[in-house]
């Protein structure tokens, strides 16, 4: 148990060692660990962050559907007022219509009676006339008179 | 080349490969089986470094790379876990250091005659083939170690240590008056607080494995000199010994690392005020 030349020689033999294997073995394979580390935290980052994409696409997703789903209930709701809307419309419109045509005929009914009276009037005024004509011509007694103006009127308003 | 002779027992097999290259200075010598074996494992280790290097893949890593990444890992959570900041020099220092110390421990738990008799086959007399078990490599590294603190703690906090050396603990609670007396025995006693650290890490890891070399051969003197029983009982105590000794090679490898660190740790710790 001495010390001599070979601790010299020893210290040489280790720093050498200690510089080589840095070089050669632990520092490459330090990098490469490292490097690997980074490589899975990132792979973990962005699978994190992935998920986080996923999880805020549907969330959006859903609020984008909900709100699809209340704009087409709005729209539904829209269609259904104004269909009922346009339905009675129409039922307002047919009703003006017919109550027009209605108006129409019964103004027409009421034109057509006049002219019937207006022709009757005149007709009776013509059997009048002619009424009168005969009795002048022929001179009859009260009682044909009578007679023979019931008997014209009645034939006369048989006619009418 | 001058070789020590020949000698009985457990001491006779305690002697080094030697070049001696100074008779006269104990100092002038080398140990020719401590060097060639700490560079045939550092050439190991170079090598597998290089082979392994050429054969690293990007993604799941499988048979040697798995095993030293998982190295890696456990060194590098070892350094983050007890420095305050980072160094890029010390977990591949913490690393070689580790992987080194077992290497060379585990070369412990060969029958203890085995390199020494093939050594004797090319006309070697003494061959200790575990490193660790010269004060020569346990003592390098620790000294290495312990000038890479002292150089961190001159660069990071230079007048932080020179005071320290200097005021504690004593001299900041003495008077004045008395500080210039305590001061000298203050620094002496901090010297030696330092110097401690390299000490006991090299002969921590040294008398481990020279403990454990000694046990082997004791053990191995009793397989081969006991008859019979001897031999069952000693292939039994010697084999439970080897595993033990695995064991203990590993924890003074890990013992050594996290010793260094933590000094290096101390070295970079910011100062309080």
């Amino acid at each position: 148990m001495s010390i001599d030349l070979t601790f010299i020689g020893q210290i040489i033999v280790f720093l050498a060692l200690v510089y080589l294997m840095k070089k050669h073995l632990f520092g490459p394979m330090s990098e490469l660990m490292e490097a690997r580390s980074k490589k899975i935290a990132e792979g973990l980052a962005a699978a994190d962050a992935g998920l986080d994409a996923k999880a805020r696409a549907e969330a959006e997703i859903a609020e984008q559907l909900k709100d699809a789903r209340s704009k087409a209930a709005e729209i539904v709701a829209s269609a259904e007022r104004r269909a009922a809307e346009i339905g009675e419309e129409a039922v307002n419109r047919s009703r003006t219509e017919a109550e027009g045509i209605v108006d129409a005929a019964r103004e027409e009914v009421h034109a057509e009676l006049g002219r019937a009276r207006q022709a009757l009037r005149n007709e009776v005024a013509d059997i009048a006339l002619i009424a009168a004509e005969r009795v002048i011509e022929s001179e009859l007694d009260a009682k044909r008179h009578a007679a023979l103006i019931d008997g014209i009127v009645s034939s006369g308003f048989g006619h009418a | 080349m001058a070789e020590q002779g020949h000698e009985g027992g457990i001491a006779g097999h305690l002697h080094y490969w030697t070049f001696k290259i100074d008779e006269s200075n104990p100092f002038m010598q080398i140990h020719l089986d401590t060097m060639l074996i700490s560079i045939v494992v550092a050439g190991a280790m170079l090598a597998f470094a290089l082979w392994l290097k050429g054969k690293l893949v990007d993604g799941a890593p499988s048979g040697a790379q798995n095993f030293m990444e998982s190295v890696v890992g456990f060194v590098e959570d070892t350094v983050s876990d007890n420095f305050p900041v980072h160094n890029p020099l010390i977990a591949p220092l913490a690393f070689t250091i580790f992987i080194f110390i077992a290497l060379v421990n585990t070369i412990d738990v060969l029958p203890v005659f085995l390199i020494g008799n093939i050594a004797h086959l090319f006309g070697v007399h003494h061959f200790r083939p575990v490193p660790t078990n010269d004060l020569n490599l346990p003592a390098a590294m620790a000294i290495s170690v312990f000038v890479l603190v002292l150089y961190y703690e001159f660069k990071l906090k230079p007048l932080h240590f020179c005071k320290e050396l200097l005021f504690e603990p004593f001299t900041n609670l003495v008077p004045v008056y008395l500080k210039p007396f305590v001061m000298p025995i203050n620094l002496i006693l901090k010297l030696v607080e330092e110097i401690a650290k390299p000490l006991s890490l090299s002969f921590r890891l040294f008398g481990n494995m020279f403990a454990g070399e000694v046990i082997f051969l004791l053990i191995s003197f009793l397989l081969l000199s006991g008859g019979p029983v001897g031999m069952i009982s000693g292939f039994f105590v010697g084999l439970g010994w080897s595993i033990f000794h695995l064991f203990i090679g590993l924890l003074q490898a890990f013992i050594f690392m996290i010793l260094t660190v933590v000094y290096l740790s101390i070295a970079h710790q910011p100062v309080e005020h």
